[in-house]
């Protein structure tokens, strides 16, 4: 099962559409689910929710064989978590779908660095899907300890 | 600096459901020592943080709704004069901004840890806090390079 999801802040048809219109070309051979948040569009080809609970969400996220969404750092943070091979397409400014193109830049780091696939605009989505079979992302080396130590350093300094 | 009854420090915790909120809850191990509280935007986050404390859900919003803004602005000053924190730390975005001022009016010290989303430029809301900001953390080294007063120490995700 291929896992799509767009966030909960806001919708973002142009990415569920342009996987609804994919499928119609028999470029997907698996079964989609899509959490697509508060919206009028109703996919054709797959089984879709609004929003889903935390806990289903995380089982549908470990359940899945890959995952396209956005590119919002807590999606990208659950497939670098669970080891899935995601593919990103980002919100932008001129399509309202955010308050500015920010995800763009993000997506292409993370896309540099191996952990991700990116595409940038719909027509390279079918492109992109097929390269999500096969890829597999780069493991990622964060340090949450030296940030969290900086801050129990900053906080202990207040008290002296 | 005025203390909670228990002599501890009090820190207001911060941050956007989504994104933000996963960045800050993994560091956590920064203020284990301390009383904390949360403020964040959306129910569906607030189950989960009032495992860990207190929590404020104020609503969405952003700069593109400025009523919403002012709603929201309301609510935050309501939870700040009562809890009144010693510390706010925020991961963003405009709630944890809106927060971090209204913390810094009130005497407290402001930590801000730039989203990793951020990787041109530091984000809006982060410009903002920069100025008031007691220890400004980004993301990414080339970042700390464009920025004076940022400093960084490593990535959350």
């Amino acid at each position: 099962m291929i896992f799509l999801t767009v966030g909960t802040q806001f919708p973002f048809d142009r990415l569920v559409r342009a996987v609804d219109n994919i499928f119609d070309q028999d470029l997907i051979d698996e079964e989609v689910f899509a959490q697509i948040g508060e919206t009028s569009y109703k996919p054709r080809n797959f089984e879709s929710v609004a929003s889903l609970e935390k806990k289903v969400f995380d089982e549908r996220f470990k359940r899945a064989s890959s995952v396209i969404s956005h590119a919002g750092v807590g999606t990208i943070t659950m497939a670098l978590k669970n080891h899935k091979p995601l593919l990103v397409m980002p919100r932008m400014k001129r399509y309202k779908e955010h308050v500015n193109d920010h995800q763009v830049a993000t997506a292409k780091k993370f896309e540099e660095l191996g952990h991700i696939l990116a595409v940038y605009d719909v027509k390279e989505l079918p492109d992109g899907i097929r390269k999500l079979k096969n890829f597999i992302p780069l493991k990622r080396k964060a340090s949450p300890d030296a940030i969290a130590d900086r801050i129990r350093r900053f906080l202990n300094s207040l008290q002296d | 600096m005025v203390l909670s009854k228990n002599n501890k420090m009090k820190i207001c915790l911060t941050a956007s459901a989504g994104g933000h909120l996963t960045e800050l809850l993994k560091l956590a191990d920064g203020w284990q020592e301390y009383e904390v509280f949360y403020v964040s935007t959306a129910n569906m986050v607030a189950k989960k943080l009032r495992q860990y404390g207190p929590t404020h859900v104020v609503g969405e919003c952003n700069r593109e709704h400025l009523l919403r803004v002012i709603l929201v602005l309301m609510r935050c000053i309501g939870v700040i004069l009562r809890e009144r924190p010693n510390v706010v730390i925020s991961t963003g975005a405009a709630v944890g901004c809106i927060v971090c001022y209204l913390g810094k009016l009130l005497g407290a010290k402001v930590i801000w840890i730039d989203s990793i989303a951020n990787v041109e430029w530091i984000s809006l809301s982060g410009r903002m806090v920069r100025h008031i900001a007691d220890l400004f953390l980004v993301q990414w080294p080339e970042l700390a390079e464009q920025y004076s007063n940022v400093e960084y120490v490593g990535a959350a995700i």
